[in-house]
């Protein structure tokens, strides 16, 4: 038994509810590989069929842009999992990881994590303990987000200031946390809105109305000097009394 | 003794026909005696405001003008036919008529072509001011200073003028306001419409003050459900909760305080 591995296995979330029977016969199956600096783990699209585990080093998360060169969608480091996904379900992989620098992963294949769930229903359990707790984490802040996105259509960003203790924390354990960073993004998106509101906001209170006089003055002309306008400025105020008698 | 109250704006779309439906309404709704006139014969719009549409109208001020009907025969009884949307049903059993134009095409363009005589439509205001026993008559103008509308200003005992807190605006409001009081309309009231969200309200104030030399009675916030429906009801009634509606309101009891 690998009490080295075990420990590695406990500091990881997914695992840490397991007891020691169960983490030694995962450690069992568990596979070190070694990874050089730029040596690829797997690329998208390929088959989805371990989960890794990243005991040393860093790796990154990568997809290619339309233009055909990697985008760097995330750096992973020690303690992190990568391709959980795949223990679940057979979806090919959706983005590539390459090694950052020499770096030590844990591979557990799907096949013998199937295994060692039909022998250990516990061990089932508490995967999907942690799926589900994870997937209620994961509504709670796209309600949350929902709510907002609600609040700011209205003009609404009152919010902000309410909820900043809390994005700081989120912003903390968002390597990790992929909605974390979601919320992270949309607080950044609607702080950047705000502030151009509030700058057009400004610019429409220093608005400053004029009335050119010439031109005025020219307008004025026009109509007063018309055959119309004088009769009419003659007759206004009687037009107005001849109302009153009539009453 | 009744009052004409003329509703004017430098340009089309400012909200003139929105304000002087509502404002009509309330004024109604304190059980006066209240005409409406769209005198707007190029882009009639105020009908719509009261639900009539092209084949509810009957006769229509075109009609008068070309001396094919009397002015009573103009008018269409709103208190007998608000019809079920939320906010014009208040008015059932009020006092208030109006005087549409025509909204058909060849109307239109026939008046446009061969104009009209403007004595005759002082004449027919005044008549129907005397026949229908008026204490309000609201006319809803067009936009800009033809003849048709000196002659409203001319008339008026009260003229709003509605005015976006634009340039332009500023600039045609100023002309209007010099005309008006050439023409010494006793109450000259200016009332902002579609205020952005933000705006300064005491500064705009000051500006109006400064450049007219007279108070905004009234300013009134942009409103996007008032856009969004169509001017299809009378939203003040609707939804009388709105800033819009407080600030129409208010402006009716100016017009109903004036002696
Ligand atoms: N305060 C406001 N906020 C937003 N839209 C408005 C407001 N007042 C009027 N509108 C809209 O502007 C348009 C023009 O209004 P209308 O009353 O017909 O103006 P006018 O008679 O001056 O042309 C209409 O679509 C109306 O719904
Ligand atoms: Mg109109």
């Amino acid at each position: 038994m690998d009490q080295e591995t075990i420990s590695q296995l406990k500091n990881i979330d997914w695992f840490d509810e397991l007891s020691d029977d169960m983490l030694a016969g995962l450690a069992q199956k568990i596979l070190k590989r070694t990874l050089k600096k730029d040596e690829v783990l797997f690329q998208k699209g390929d088959e989805g069929n371990s989960l890794f585990i990243i005991n040393s080093g860093w790796v990154k998360v990568i997809a290619r842009d339309t233009q055909g060169s990697d985008i760097v969608l995330n750096q992973v480091g020690a303690g992190e999992i990568i391709g959980e996904m795949a223990l679940l379900d057979n979806e090919p992989r959706s983005a590539g990881v390459v090694a950052l620098e020499k770096t030590e992963v844990l591979e557990l294949k799907r096949v013998d994590f199937m295994e060692i769930l039909k022998q250990q229903p516990d061990l089932a359990l508490s995967v999907i303990r942690n799926f589900s707790s994870r997937m209620r984490y994961n509504t709670s802040y796209i309600e949350k987000i929902t709510e907002m996105s609600k609040r700011v259509a209205k003009g609404d960003y009152s919010f902000i200031g309410e909820t900043q203790a809390s994005q700081k924390g989120i912003k903390q354990v968002s390597d990790q946390d992929k909605i974390g960073q979601l919320l992270a993004e949309f607080f950044a998106m609607v702080q950047g809105v705000k502030s151009r509101e509030d700058d057009l906001k400004n610019q429409v209170e220093k608005l400053t109305l004029q009335i050119d006089e010439s031109q005025l003055k020219e307008e004025l002309d026009e109509i007063t000097g018309t055959d119309f306008y004088v009769k009419l400025k003659d007759q206004a105020k009687k037009l107005r009394e001849q109302r009153l008698d009539n009453k | 003794m009744g009052k004409i109250v003329s509703i004017h704006s430098f340009r089309g779309g400012t909200g003139k026909s929105n304000s002087t439906a509502n404002l009509a309404a309330h004024v109604a709704l304190a059980g006066k005696r209240v005409g409406v006139v769209d005198t707007d014969i190029q882009s009639p719009g105020i009908h719509v405001l009261f639900g009539l549409d092209e084949s509810s109208m009957g006769k229509t001020l075109n009609d008068f003008l070309n001396g094919k009907c009397e002015i009573k025969d103009v008018a269409f009884n709103i208190g007998e036919n608000v019809g079920s949307d939320e906010g014009r049903a208040q008015l059932a059993g009020k006092d208030i008529w109006l005087f549409p134009s025509s909204i058909r095409g060849s109307d239109i363009s026939q008046i446009l072509r061969k104009g009209y005589d403007v004595n005759l439509l002082n004449t027919g205001l005044q008549t129907l001011m005397k026949e229908f026993d008026l204490d309000y008559l609201f006319i809803d103008t067009h936009p800009g200073l033809n003849e048709e509308t000196l002659l409203s200003i001319a008339i008026s005992d009260v003229l709003i003028i509605i005015l976006r807190p634009d340039n332009q605006d500023f600039q045609g409001t100023a002309v209007t306001v010099h005309i008006a009081r050439s023409l010494d309309v006793p109450n000259l009231l200016l009332m902002v419409n579609k205020a952005v969200p933000g705006t300064d309200l005491d500064d705009l104030t000051k500006q109006i003050e400064a450049a007219f030399k007279t108070s905004p009675i009234g300013i009134l916030p942009l409103n996007f459900e008032l856009a969004s429906n169509g001017s299809k009801d009378l939203f003040s009634l609707s939804n009388p909760e709105h800033d819009w509606s407080k600030g129409i309101r208010k402006i009716a009891e100016v017009i109903l305080s004036i002696p």
